[in-house]
């Protein structure tokens, strides 16, 4: 009995199969690739955007509100200054307005922030000259981001219009500890001294004003303490205290769910490459089985071979996982290049030795997991194999089910830990299983339907036959691939359609620019700017307090990933229907229907279904401290795209007229027109704020062609891993389409009918794998069209054609290079050494 | 007339840093209509002439003529077409298609030479060998006679002008060899197709119009024939 251990014979084996080994290293270093590069991201975002919770909301305690802070609170945060020196605070005021340079013609819609000398506590403001904020922002000067500049073609040194201040241009922003990405903001920032608060005008008219006070307490301070005095002071429901580690930021959030997205897509990859590796090692045992056969009959054991091809496997994976953390390094450090304004990536991110043995030993887990049941198929291969002439037959015994249900397992705790949720983990585990299994099963309807199909064309029919050779992969291909195909195909048909809902279908005579913040006294004078008298809509805002009497959950709403009831609402009020809105519920906006002496109101569809709100049902507002109960009498829905002006809750004419209200108008304005009628409106009421909704889409679209750039890159990792299956399902096949080959030209076949066959083959591969994943993907977006962004989904035909078509020419270039060299096999040749065959 | 013909037919291997000659300066004619066998021991090079004569393989020296035709030069595709239109060829090892079942093995030659009657040619062939009612079975679902009997139809559907078969029954029984033998004697006969087999079997030679004897890849003469039986007697 054979228990030693031979070197050379390992040696040999790697060389004699290096194709597969090759594949074999590449499908390691893909999945290692992959996870590095992620890392890489989100330690790129985690040292720009979260390596400093205080850095990133400026201070230890933040108080926020919609309105001016009360009084009661403002008293206890002096008192609480008062009884202790080391507290500080600084108070925000944070807007959007348009500010325009001094010729009034060009106007950029801005984000403004007016801070006080101490801003920020935490972290420093980077100048484009390198100075100290506190040093150049005087009363009088404005600080920009160099993005005003270049879009008001304006030079520092000049003067800048905003509200009815005229203020001179000091310096340029370059980066803000509190706002680490510009990827969710609508205008550039613009710092305003908050000496020229009064000077500008534009706060305390019922603006759209985020207040924000920040304090700092001394290192060992009592957060918990002052916060719970702070809190005991807010008025509820309008003024929110926390401490930065409480504090959800929006950046934040976007990242988590960005992040998160994209650990889903890596883990999708990971088990696509270790399908892939599987594939690689079945494919190597199955074109060495007359060997193993061989060194079997010279008294070599079963442990024997597991020994040898076990290190073989770990000497490659180990290999592949080098490779694969040397590659996701390269790439992290590319990555910043690569997305350019999506992640302010000040430091080069590294790797270090924990991340370097995580790495390490996350590969050779992969590589276990997967290789673990071709390697104890070793033991199957019998000395016997050396005369059969076709392959071993692998029975399924209780170590292969033991083996799947680890596997599925130590999966599940993977992606939990990916995923950092075990919940999630063990969803998107079924949830990936289901999706193969939907695959399979469409995957093989597909194939079996084709084959029934009475096709006359010779090559044609060869090629489906060929599909269905013995150990052919053909379906695991079409599965891996329509699964990577349909990630990649929901994106695209995602981003298209909200392209084509926002930007292509918007049509000419819908309004594109809306007016905020309009006073009651400014009706008059804002309606004479236009020949046509504009809309203007009564705007209250309020929150919902309670729903039937059951008060509203705010934290509960807050942990909602889609808009809730914990934010405050537009309330309108009007006797009629918009012209894009017509009623579902109710037999006019508003009626008897069960209302009594109760105020009555009426909502759209979807602030309905967010409550799960009837008719009938009670409803209890606050507007700015005065309840009020109202109750709905009809629900209405709109036919139009999401860039109409809407309201979800809509109040009888003139019941509200007494309550503190602005107007919002909106207008369709030719392109050119808006720019001076922009400066126009601003010279006159510097309050009110513009939102060029052409603009905004725009801005939207190139936020949506960056996302979409990130997940694409990653989903690619996918694409790769299919092509690497596809290579090795030809690998394994190698001798099944060297014979096939070789028959049909020893029967007459030219080499282009050979040619022909393998590349229909292939096209077939292709085209089932691209129609599996336009189906899929097409079910997909629309169900995340229809209930995660509410919009009608846009099949986009030709351009799904289109990926359909690339996909299948790139399977079928993959597919024919790896068979050219089972083409040029010389039939003679074949026959003299496979005669037995 | 000679519808085969060599001229110093010469093929030779490099095995490491060693040239062998497997078939050597081997002349020969086959008048057309001729059942000739080629027979000699394992390694005497029978199925490597076999394979120069089909076209199956290029001579590295010498001519070869085949219908009329010197082939010695001719590439792939061109000798992919005397295969399909003029030869027809039966394996020891049947080389069936192993994702066609019977009645597409056979037709497929036919097919190939885009001939609309592939399928009543090969019912026709199925029927008179008795398989027709296993038309349909794949190769793994056939046995070893049954397998050589579709590669004799397969190879005979385009009706060759020469077949050529190695060892046809080098992996059946006796009643399979016997049988598969009547079966080849007949169709030559009975559609004047040129047989050339190679064999060891004295039996099956005996049958021949004519045998050549390969010794070390080289044509023996009747005289080095003679003398090499009486060395084998001897031994």
């Amino acid at each position: 009995m054979a228990t030693g251990f031979n070197r050379k014979f390992l040696l040999r084996e790697l060389v004699h199969g290096w194709r597969h080994s090759v594949l074999f290293v590449l499908c390691v270093a893909l999945s290692l690739m992959t996870i590095s590069a992620l890392g890489s991201f989100k330690e790129g975002v985690d040292r720009s955007v979260f390596r400093d919770a205080r850095q990133l909301h400026g201070g230890d305690i933040i108080i926020h509100s919609h309105y001016p802070l009360s009084p009661a609170l403002l008293d206890r945060v002096e008192a609480l200054k008062d009884g202790d020196d080391t507290i500080v605070s600084t108070m925000t005021h944070e807007f959007y307005s348009v500010v325009r340079e001094a010729r009034q013609q060009a106007t950029l819609l801005a984000e403004i922030k007016i801070i006080e000398e101490n801003f920020p506590l935490y972290g420093t403001i980077e100048l484009g000259s390198g100075q100290r904020l506190q040093d150049r922002l005087q009363s009088g000067s404005v600080i920009v981001a160099e993005d005003v500049l270049t879009r008001l073609d304006l030079e520092i040194g000049d003067v800048l219009l905003v509200g009815s201040g005229a203020l001179r241009i000091v310096d340029t922003v370059v980066h803000e500890p509190d706002s680490p990405v510009s990827i969710l903001s609508f205008g550039p920032r613009v710092f305003v001294a908050a000496e020229d608060l009064d000077d500008i005008d534009l706060v305390g008219k019922g603006s759209r004003i985020k207040y924000e006070m920040l304090l700092a307490l001394a290192e060992n301070g009592d957060l918990q303490g002052v916060t719970a005095a702070l809190r005991r002071q807010a008025v509820e429901g309008q003024e929110r205290v926390t401490t930065f580690r409480e504090e959800g930021s929006g950046v934040k959030r976007f990242f988590d769910n960005l992040l998160f997205f994209l650990s889903l897509i890596t883990i999708f990859t990971l088990l696509l490459a270790g399908l892939g590796m599987q594939s690689c090692l079945t494919a190597l045992i199955r074109q060495k089985e007359k060997t193993i056969a061989v060194v079997r009959s010279l008294g070599a054991d079963a442990a024997f071979l597991y020994r040898h091809y076990f290190c073989m496997v770990l000497g490659l994976g180990g290999a592949g996982a080098l490779i694969g953390i040397a590659a996701g390094v390269v790439l992290g450090n590319v990555l910043p290049t690569l997305f350019r304004g999506l992640i302010p990536v000040h430091d080069n991110p590294s790797v270090g030795m924990i991340d370097l043995g995580e790495g390490l030993f996350l590969g050779l887990t992969v590589v276990i997991l997967f290789t673990f049941l071709p390697l104890y198929r070793l033991r199957n291969i019998k000395p016997a194999a050396i005369f059969r002439k076709e392959r071993s037959h692998f029975r399924r015994d209780g170590v292969f089910y033991l083996a799947v249900f680890v596997a599925a397992v130590v999966i599940t705790l993977l992606i939990s830990v990916q995923l950092e949720d075990t919940f999630v983990g063990l969803l998107f585990t079924a949830a990936v299983f289901a999706f193969i299994a939907v695959i399979s099963l469409v995957s093989n309807l597909l194939v079996k339907a084709v084959l029934r199909l009475k096709i006359q064309t010779l090559s044609l029919r060869q090629a489906l036959r060929s599909m269905t050779r013995a150990g052919n992969a053909s379906r695991s291909v079409i599965i891996t691939l329509a699964s990577a195909l349909s990630l990649l195909f929901v994106i695209y048909l995602v981003e298209h359609t909200l392209h084509a809902t926002y930007i292509e279908s918007y049509p000419a005579n819908a309004p594109n620019l809306f007016f905020l913040d309009i006073q009651p006294d400014q009706r008059q004078g804002f309606v004479e700017f236009f020949d046509d008298k504009p809309p203007l809509f009564p705007i209250i805002r309020a929150r919902l307090q309670a729903i039937n009497g059951e008060a509203i959950d705010r934290a509960e709403e807050l942990r909602k990933k889609r808009d809730n009831f914990a934010r405050e609402f537009n309330l309108t009020y009007r006797d009629h229907l918009l012209d894009d809105e017509k009623l579902l519920e109710g037999e006019g906006l508003f009626d008897d229907y069960g209302s009594g002496e109760m105020l009555q109101v009426s909502l759209l569809d979807s602030v309905a279904e967010m409550g799960d709100i009837d008719r009938g049902d009670v409803l209890l507002f606050n507007i700015q401290g005065v309840e009020i109960e109202a109750r709905v009498v009809s629900i209405r829905t709109r036919t139009k795209s999401e860039l109409y002006p809407f309201f979800y809750f809509v109040f009888p004419g003139d019941s509200l007229a007494a309550a503190p209200q602005t107007f919002f108008s909106a207008v369709n304005v030719d392109k050119e027109k808006i720019a001076p009628l922009q400066s126009r409106i601003v010279a006159k009421y510097p309050n009110i704020s513009f939102i060029n909704i052409s603009e905004t889409a725009e801005d939207l679209e190139v936020l949506m062609g960056r996302l979409s750039r990130i997940i694409n890159f990653f989903a690619s990792f996918s694409m790769a891993a299919g092509g690497l299956i596809l290579i090795s399902s030809i690998l394994a096949t190698r001798l099944e389409r060297t014979r096939e080959a070789v028959y049909y030209k020893v029967l007459g076949g030219r080499k282009s009918f050979v040619y022909r066959v393998f590349i229909y083959e292939n096209t077939f591969i292709g085209i089932f794998s691209a129609a599996v994943a336009l189906v899929i993907a097409h079910g997909g977006s629309w169900a995340l069209c229809r209930y995660l962004f509410e919009i009608e989904h846009v099949p986009a035909i030709g351009a799904t054609a289109a990926l359909a078509l690339f996909t299948v020419v790139l399977v079928v270039l993959v597919g024919l290079l790896s068979s050219l060299s089972i083409v040029w096999q010389k039939p003679a040749r074949f026959l003299r050494e496979h005669g037995g065959g | 007339m000679n519808i085969l013909e060599t001229r110093k037919a010469t093929k030779m291997y490099a095995i490491g840093e060693r040239r062998i000659a497997v078939v050597d300066q081997v002349s020969l004619q086959v008048e057309e209509g001729e059942f000739v066998v080629i027979s000699g021991s394992s390694g005497s090079g029978k199925t490597t002439l076999l394979s120069l004569l089909a076209g199956l393989d290029s001579p590295t020296s010498g001519t070869i003529f085949l219908a009329g035709l010197d082939i010695t030069s001719y590439d792939e595709d061109q000798l992919a077409e005397i295969r399909n239109r003029t030869t027809g060829f039966v394996f020891q090892a049947f080389h069936l298609v192993p994702s066609l079942n019977a009645i597409e093995n056979v037709m497929f030659p036919a097919e190939l030479a885009r001939d609309d009657q592939a399928e009543e040619k090969a019912r026709r062939l199925l029927e008179r060998v008795g398989l027709w009612q296993r038309r349909h079975n794949f190769p793994e679902q056939l046995s070893g006679g049954e397998k050589q009997r579709v590669a004799l139809c397969r190879a005979l559907i385009n009706t060759p002008r020469i077949l050529f078969a190695d060892e046809p029954t080098g992996n059946l029984d006796s009643k399979n060899s016997k049988e598969i033998v009547d079966l080849l004697l007949e169709m030559q006969r009975e559609w004047n197709t040129t047989l050339v087999m190679a064999t060891h079997s004295p039996e099956i030679a005996a049958l021949a119009q004519r045998t050549l004897h390969l010794h070390d890849g080289r044509l023996l003469t009747e005289k080095e024939r003679q003398s090499a039986a009486l060395v084998g007697a001897e031994a």
